[in-house]
């Protein structure tokens, strides 16, 4: 095997097909793998087989598993002493911000929840436990004129970390991209923060200079962009959803 | 509970299913819960069909779950539909089993969650995605390339399995699949 001759590129591709599909077994294995591992170009082919191929798994018919499977599974996920989240002691501004989350509900189930899995996100992360007291999490619910809210911007100073996400129904058109804004509390020009994704909630560290900037009454505004992002560093397309931060 | 993956394309299902594993990766169990639910008949369908034995198909759906429990993170909804993650995951780690192998390396890291700067272009995803179109390429290959292609996809065949099964020599059989990937590459990026 390893005194193979290299790889051409139709090889190379058919070889990225075949480990996509289990078809090698021993060392061709073994080699494939391992090029995959340090190959970022044949690691891509791969994940484009996958993709091309996966749709042939509709064809399999479900079959109930048996009950005692998610017993196991429970079992195996369950908490020990090394991954106790939810119940770690709770910052009180998780608490508040949960409050705050049930008023939301009014909004539409599914704004809701997206903040029910804010809510789960804060109390998830294991972050450093003296500062959330002190740095209240921040909160912008961006929507329309009037609107219900349809982007949801939660930011925790204390570790700089911005989640956003998005309601049912927010996806951009076709060809385009939904871009996040910061406008400073001062006012001034729109800062560009990234293109947000519709379906999984966005998770960004804002950088040190930036981070001044994300605090209470500071405006998150999401604008349509091509799809990537604005080509002058200013929004060029409407602003769908606005909101001011305020404290959860 | 059926899901077709074709079906809930795009769909509330999509949605909900993506935001549940969201949840998961912040530790949430009852959206683990709910996955659990709504995906484990398609995975123990798949898990089933390749092992071809209870016991290993459940082993295998357990082993799925707990990796989806710990690496939900990975999932990126811009290139796989949850189900689609889902069901190739449950399918690489039966494959897995079956080449006699328990501790797979980076299976999923390989097949699936592969490096942030080289995004497939969305429209490949989207053609990759669609079941007819695949379908309708693997109706223009020949029919024995076809059969390989599907048995190896399905039923996890290796190559050894398939020239075995055919009664044909490892190179007659390599070459019927290879030629029928050209083929079907050809239909699937044109």
């Amino acid at each position: 095997m390893s005194t193979r001759p290299p790889l051409n590129a139709e090889e190379r591709d058919l070889l990225a097909a075949e480990l996509a599909m289990g078809l090698l077994d021993g060392d061709e294995r073994a080699e494939a793998e391992s090029l995959a591992g340090r190959d970022h170009d044949f690691r891509a082919a791969v994940a484009r087989w996958t993709a091309h191929l996966a749709p042939m798994l509709d064809e399999v018919d479900p079959v109930d598993p048996p009950a005692a499977a998610w017993s196991a599974i429970e079992s195996r996920i369950a908490p020990t002493a090394s991954n106790i989240r939810p119940s770690d002691p709770a910052p009180s501004n998780v608490v508040q911000l949960r409050r705050k989350m049930n008023l939301w509900r009014g909004y539409s189930v599914a704004t809701t929840a997206i903040a029910a899995s804010l809510a789960l996100i804060l109390v998830a992360r294991p972050g450093p436990p003296p500062a959330p007291t002190v740095t209240p999490t921040l909160v912008a619910m961006m929507q329309s004129d009037a609107g219900p809210a349809r982007l949801v911007a939660t930011y925790d100073p204390a570790s700089r970390r911005l989640i956003v996400a998005a309601a049912a129904g927010m996806a951009p058109a076709a060809g385009h991209a939904h871009e996040l804004w910061l406008i400073p509390a001062a006012g001034g020009k729109p800062h560009p923060m990234g293109i947000v994704s519709a379906v999984a909630p966005n998770k960004m560290d804002v950088p040190m200079p930036m981070a001044g900037d994300v605090r209470e009454g500071a405006t998150f505004a999401i604008s349509v962009e091509p799809p990537s992002g604005s080509p002058t560093g200013v929004p060029t397309g409407p602003v769908i959803a606005r909101g001011k931060l305020t404290r959860a | 509970m059926t899901l077709r993956m074709d079906a809930l394309r795009g769909s509330e299902e999509v949605r909900r299913l993506a935001a549940a594993l969201a949840s998961v990766a912040a530790g949430d169990r009852e959206a683990m819960a709910l996955l659990y639910r709504r995906t484990s008949a398609k995975l123990y369908g798949i898990c089933l069909r390749v092992l071809g034995n209870e016991a290993e198909a459940e082993e295998v759906l357990q082993e799925t779950y707990v990796t989806v429990w710990r690496k939900a993170s990975a999932y990126d909804a811009g290139r796989a539909s949850p189900v689609t993650w889902l069901a190739v995951m449950a399918r690489n780690k039966a494959i897995d089993r079956l080449r006699g192998r328990r501790a797979p390396t980076e299976d999923i890291d390989a097949a699936l969650d592969i490096a942030d700067d080289a995004p497939l272009a969305p429209e490949l995803i989207d053609r990759a995605r669609d079941g007819h179109r695949l379908a309708d390429c693997l109706a223009e290959l020949e029919e024995k390339s076809a059969a390989a292609i599907r048995a190896a996809f399905l039923d996890g065949l290796s190559y050894p399995d398939l020239a075995a099964r055919e009664a044909v020599p490892l190179p007659t059989m390599k070459s019927w699949i290879r030629r029928g990937l050209i083929r079907l590459r050809g239909c699937l990026e044109r």
